[in-house]
């Protein structure tokens, strides 16, 4: 029994397990450290030594700033293309481009062409099927996608940072984010597809196409102003909030969306265009409050009037009743690409000024 | 500022030495300028009642409580200076009631009292499983060594913290009423194990103690505290007394000597103080008094200043109705704070109730939380005599939006007398004592003398 | 007299020590750690043969001197064995890591978290440390951190989150208020506090939205060789560094008062090891997002089949962590064709039941009232 406070024990075991330790802990530090720098600066895909797959790329790169301002380096009329949004699917399609297309998202692939958007021979070369898709929402397969093999990928905001960083740095797949900012974004971005798929001819037809409609709109626009007429208030639903949810009513579009430029473009005033949130949902007693003159909801992807007719106070609507609620396919409204300019814009100026020249 | 008398040298190095020392808990002082000292091998008992200080002097010496003012030392360094493992070398600690979660067996759970020699790195040494193996030895529980220690009795587990304490192989060891949860056979065990580590390995022995007779038993040295000062320090036979237990504990008791050791143990009595004797004298009752928020507590004084047998409810804990009657040793049904009164509370008070010989409902504050007090005095108003006692109009204090005034008159169209003062409260009560209108019912068991 | 009294002695606490295994089942959970490391790189969307698989591992593994053709014997074209080597090599070797690695270091933060708050419900996603880094990850948005720099921003941003409430726990944790109960409290407030904010985020951000909240839901997913190595440096100091508190916890679990008479400085080691609990989740959060229960669930496992002894418990906590995600990841993966279903809905299925056995346990016991 020892009285004396001090009696340390021997130490020769201390000094080792510390170097251990130590090691263990220096060790930790020097992998992070290496691999952060790695992660700030990528080298190069660590693709092993096996033949890197992404080696030919035709006839060669051509660098594009993207509508995120990120420069990317593509091949030139690359054969093998993901597309993941079906708002680049549109332009793709419309510029004759759907050869190229080896993945797409899983949205494009179920929907197979739309009826409404393009002519019955369009439709028919089409052809996207379930076995092609990649994407579900924002959600990538990182495996479908590689077996693919593509040779530039084209994404809308949707994919997620991580995995742009993923694709681009670790499989050295270039990523292309085109989702236009505004309406005329869209032109721009049909440019930018020309000029990787040598298809500039093609991109220029589209971009006259989508001018004129633009332009017309905009000469409506004028006439209107200069006769004094009133722009009508309008609300454009493109889906009831679900029977059953805590707060039924009609989800719409708000400020700096696609679809409220849509509809000022074609002359008229939306009812939620000053509203808190981009997609706000609209009330029974909002609309009726706002009376809008027309009333457009959105059709096709499994919804129809019935649907809206199940919504609050929609059999008293003043549009309702005087017979100024139309349908019109969802597609026309809500994807920012060039059947939005093409078909949609047309369909909501006929609807909300009819008898003027469209 | 003199070393105890039975330190055997003034020179050497004493494992406890207090001087002056005083804690705050917040600005409460827990302890006010406490001289203490422990010599090595010295079995020091610290006694005195409930709140007197005796766990925060040991949580002092064990380097838990902060020292506001004086000097606190330990084997000759100041406490402040010792780092929480070199302490750890010097005193070990046996608390009333250890929390044993998981379940390491015995000897893992011993092994636990190396942790101050043992580097992080180290492995057990030698001497490590020596001193592990000894506390088992020592104890007695080599044979349950690999057993779970939530399998052990109580006493075996005792056996295990001191064991524990033991393994530490400090010069100093603290107990904070180690015997409390045990029976006297297991007290006794304790004890006299406690005892013999103390005289076999010279180690110091600071213990705080409930029971004067075991600790005159086994002390070389008996120190009292009380309200936070040291009230008396020195061998049993000199401290313990009668006067001491009437000052300090306020009870009556004789003192006799163990005829074979001459040892002094104590017979206590009865409490000086209020409860003890209303328990013990027949008075008339019991009386209830319906109360709360101090409404009650003046009337409960006053039955048991006069010997009447008192209860009273429903009322909430931390109330000072509720601390009144705790106080003085009352039945009561208590509902927990700001509750409102719970099913299980009102029938408990309902027994109450039903064994009451009269009725007393002291002018309280009626809200929703307790209007059940009233509603549920309504069966009673005609079988026993009820008094409403009213020196405030209802009112004044009804909180329960006009419930509590019309439960009030209901109670008065039953049957129920209403007082508007003291002097008529107490001739109403002297009267029905007197006549004895009423036949006697069973007491309530609380209330029947110990 | 002392015989008789042994009579009386009332039976002790009917706290029956959980039935246990002990290095059984430490092998056991070993052996099925081999076997899921094993199997795991065979499951996937896209199907490749097993042999294809570990002729691709070996070729990659030995630099290219074994197995040189990696997909000799199947009938796959150049290109296509390109395409798996990339999804073995680049894409499911890493996500396996990231999943081991992360479940290691929520396990053992749990582990050590269970520890220093006596209590086992506690958990880094329960107490809102993971809450806490996907706050700070969401300000990535906030502040429009350009796309280049988030992957290195993500982690720092996610760390001081995580951070950030480690401390808030710390200093609640001081002083007189420093109960367990009040410690667990607090860190219940902060989570939901935190994902209150999280939600405000969210709300004003759309765009930003839609990939926190995926990022929210957890994965393993972005797993890369290059997080890998950081996910890895950084848990495996956090780690070690924990490990070395066995003993202290096993003693802290006699209560801090009498841990500190034994000789351990319990708030000093309660502090660090909070902080390194902290730390250890923001590496996994950093690249995983909030992944909720493998913090709760692996400790438990561990103390139930093996032991309680905290030398052990922590180590395989982290064993049995890194098992738990990997396993819910290889569900994830697999249970929905060509579709990755966030990962902590696994977690949570697993957990939240085991979860509420745990609580209702946890409430009988202290009702019962157990010393």
């Amino acid at each position: 029994m020892s009285l004396n406070p001090g009696a340390v024990p021997t130490a020769r075991s201390i000094s080792l397990a510390w170097f251990a330790v130590a090691l263990l802990v220096a060790a930790g530090a020097a992998i992070a450290g290496t691999a952060a720098f790695y992660e700030l600066k990528p080298l190069k895909a660590s693709g092993g030594p096996t033949t890197p797959m992404n080696t030919s790329h035709g006839p060669g790169n051509v660098s594009v700033t993207d509508d995120v301002g990120r420069t990317v380096k593509v091949p030139v009329n690359a054969s093998r293309v993901a597309v993941l949004s079906p708002s680049i699917m549109d332009p793709i399609f419309r510029l004759g481009l759907r050869p190229h297309v080896v993945a797409v998202d899983c949205y494009s692939a179920a929907f197979g062409g739309l009826t409404a958007d393009y002519s019955p021979d369009q439709v028919a070369l089409w052809n996207l099927s379930s076995s092609m898709c990649v994407q579900v929402g924002p959600t990538l397969d990182v495996e479908q996608l590689l077996v693919k093999s593509p040779q530039l990928v084209l994404a809308s905001t949707i994919i997620s940072v991580a995995d742009v960083e993923e694709i681009s740095t670790t499989y050295g797949i270039p990523v292309l984010i085109l989702q236009p900012p505004t309406l005329s974004g869209i032109l721009v971005d049909a440019s930018i597809l020309g000029t990787i798929f040598n298809a500039t001819s093609a991109a220029s037809q589209l971009n006259a196409e989508l001018s004129w409609s633009l332009g017309n709109a905009t000469t409506v626009q004028q006439n209107l102003t200069n006769r004094g007429t009133n722009f009508p208030t309008v609300m454009v639903t493109y889906s009831p909030v679900p029977a059953g949810s805590p707060s039924p009513g009609y989800y719409s579009f708000g400020p700096g969306t696609f679809g409220t430029s849509l509809i000022e473009l074609a002359s008229a005033t939306s009812i939620s265009a000053n509203a808190t949130l981009p997609y706000p949902e609209l009330s029974g007693a909002q609309v009726l409050a706002a009376q809008p003159t027309f009333i457009v909801y959105g059709t096709g992807f499994g919804l129809a009037l019935t649907d809206y007719a199940q919504g609050p106070d929609w059999s008293s609507f003043s549009a309702v009743t005087s017979g100024h609620a139309f349908g019109l396919n969802s597609n026309l409204l809500t994807e920012p690409d060039p059947t939005m300019i093409l078909l949609g814009l047309p369909a909501l100026l006929s609807l909300f000024h009819p008898g003027v020249p469209v | 500022m003199t070393d105890a008398p039975s330190s055997p040298a003034t020179s050497e190095i004493l494992p406890v030495r207090l001087r002056g020392v005083s804690v705050r808990y917040d600005h409460r002082v827990a302890l006010h300028e406490v001289d203490l000292t422990v010599s090595p091998g010295e079995f020091v008992v610290l006694a005195g009642p409930n709140g007197s200080g005796k766990t925060t002097l040991l949580r002092v010496i064990l380097g838990f409580l902060p020292v506001a003012e004086g000097v606190a030392e330990l084997f000759g360094s100041r406490l402040d200076d010792l780092a929480v493992r070199e302490r750890a070398r010097l005193v070990a600690w046996v608390p009333q009631d250890e929390a044993v979660r998981d379940d390491p067996s015995v000897a893992e759970y011993v092994r636990y009292g190396r942790y101050p020699y043992r580097g992080r790195f180290e492995t057990e040494s030698a001497e490590d499983l020596r001193q592990v193996r000894g506390a088992l030895e020592e104890l007695d529980l080599a044979d349950r060594a690999h057993d779970g220690l939530l399998s052990l009795s109580g006493g075996e587990r005792q056996r295990a913290v001191l064991a524990r304490a033991l393994a530490q192989a400090t010069p100093l060891l603290l107990l904070d009423e180690p015997t409390s949860h045990l029976d006297i056979g297991h007290q006794l065990d304790i004890l006299e194990r406690v005892r013999l580590l103390s005289r076999r390995r010279g180690t110091a022995v600071l213990a705080a103690l409930h029971d004067l007779n075991l600790a005159a038993r086994f002390a070389d040295r008996v120190v009292i505290l009380s309200r936070g000062r040291k009230y008396d320090d020195g061998p049993p036979r000199d401290v313990l007394s009668e006067e001491l237990l009437a000052r300090v504990w306020g009870v009556s008791a004789d003192l006799r000597r163990d005829p074979r050791s001459g040892v002094p143990y104590l017979l206590p009595h009865h409490r000086l103080v209020e409860p003890a004797a209303v328990r013990s004298a027949p008075g008339f009752g019991p009386v209830h008094v319906v109360g709360g928020g101090g409404a009650a507590a003046p009337i409960l004084r006053w039955l048991v200043d006069r010997g009447y047998r008192a209860t009273t409810g429903a009322l909430h804990l931390l109330d000072t109705d509720a601390e009144t009657a705790q106080l003085l040793g009352l039945p009561m049904a208590v509902e927990l704070p700001f509750a409102p009164l719970g099913e299980e509370v009102r029938a408990a008070h309902r027994v109450l109730l039903g064994h009451a010989q009269a009725i007393v409902v002291a002018p309280f504050a009626i809200g929703p939380s307790n209007l059940a007090n009233l509603t549920d005095l309504e069966p009673y108003a005609g079988q026993v005599p009820v008094y409403l006692f009213n020196p405030t109009p209802i009112e004044s204090r009804d909180f329960a939006s006009g419930e509590g005034r019309r439960g009030w008159e209901k109670l008065r169209s039953g049957g129920a007398q209403e007082l508007g003062s003291w002097a008529a409260l107490e001739a109403a009560l002297h009267g029905l004592e007197a006549g004895r209108r009423l036949p006697s019912r069973p007491s309530p068991p609380a209330a029947t003398p110990t | 007299m002392t015989a008789s009294a042994a009579a009386r002695e009332p039976a002790p606490v009917a706290i029956r020590a959980p039935r246990r295994w002990g290095w059984r089942a430490g092998l056991g959970l070993g052996l099925a750690a081999v076997g899921l490391v094993l199997l795991s790189p065979l499951v996937g969307s896209v199907a490749i043969p097993p042999q294809t698989v570990a002729q691709i591992v070996l070729h990659q593994l030995s630099g290219g001197a074994l197995a040189q053709q990696p997909c000799a014997g199947s009938s796959a074209s150049p290109t296509l064995c390109s395409a798996y080597v990339e999804i073995v090599w680049n894409e499911r070797l890493p996500v396996l890591l990231l999943a081991l690695l992360a479940g290691s270091a929520l396990g053992i933060s749990g582990a050590a978290l269970q520890g220093v708050f006596r209590n086992p419900l506690a958990d880094p996603y329960l107490l809102g440390l993971s809450s806490g880094g996907a706050l700070g990850a969401a300000f990535l948005y906030v502040f429009q951190v350009g796309e280049t720099e988030a992957s290195i921003a993500l982690p720092i941003l996610a760390f001081g989150g995580s951070l950030a409430t480690g401390i808030a726990i710390l200093v609640a944790s001081r002083g007189k208020a420093g109960s367990v109960e009040t410690l667990l409290l607090t860190g219940v407030a902060l989570a939901s506090f935190l994902s209150a904010s999280l939600s405000i985020v969210l709300l004003y951000n759309p765009i930003g939205s839609l990939q926190v909240s995926f990022w929210l839901l957890g994965g393993v997913g972005g797993a890369t060789w290059n997080r890998d190595g950081i996910a890895f440096g950084g848990i495996l100091i956090a780690s070690t560094l924990l490990v070395l508190h066995g003993r202290e916890l096993n003693v802290m679990q006699l209560g801090n008062d009498v841990a500190q008479s034994i000789g351990v400085p319990a708030s000093a080691v309660r502090q660090r090891l909070i902080l390194l609990a902290s730390f250890a989740t923001a590496m996994a959060v950093a690249f995983t997002g909030v992944i909720g229960f493998v913090g709760l669930v692996a400790p438990h496992i561990v103390r139930r089949t093996v032991s309680s002894d905290y030398r052990v418990v922590l180590p395989l906590s982290a064993v049995a962590g890194g098992m738990f995600l990997l396993a819910a990841n290889d569900l994830a993966v697999s249970v929905v064709p060509n579709t990755q279903l966030p990962v902590g809905i696994f977690t949570s299925f697993a957990g939240a039941p085991f979860f509420l056995t745990l609580l209702y346990r946890h409430r009988r016991s202290t009702m019962t009232g157990e010393t």
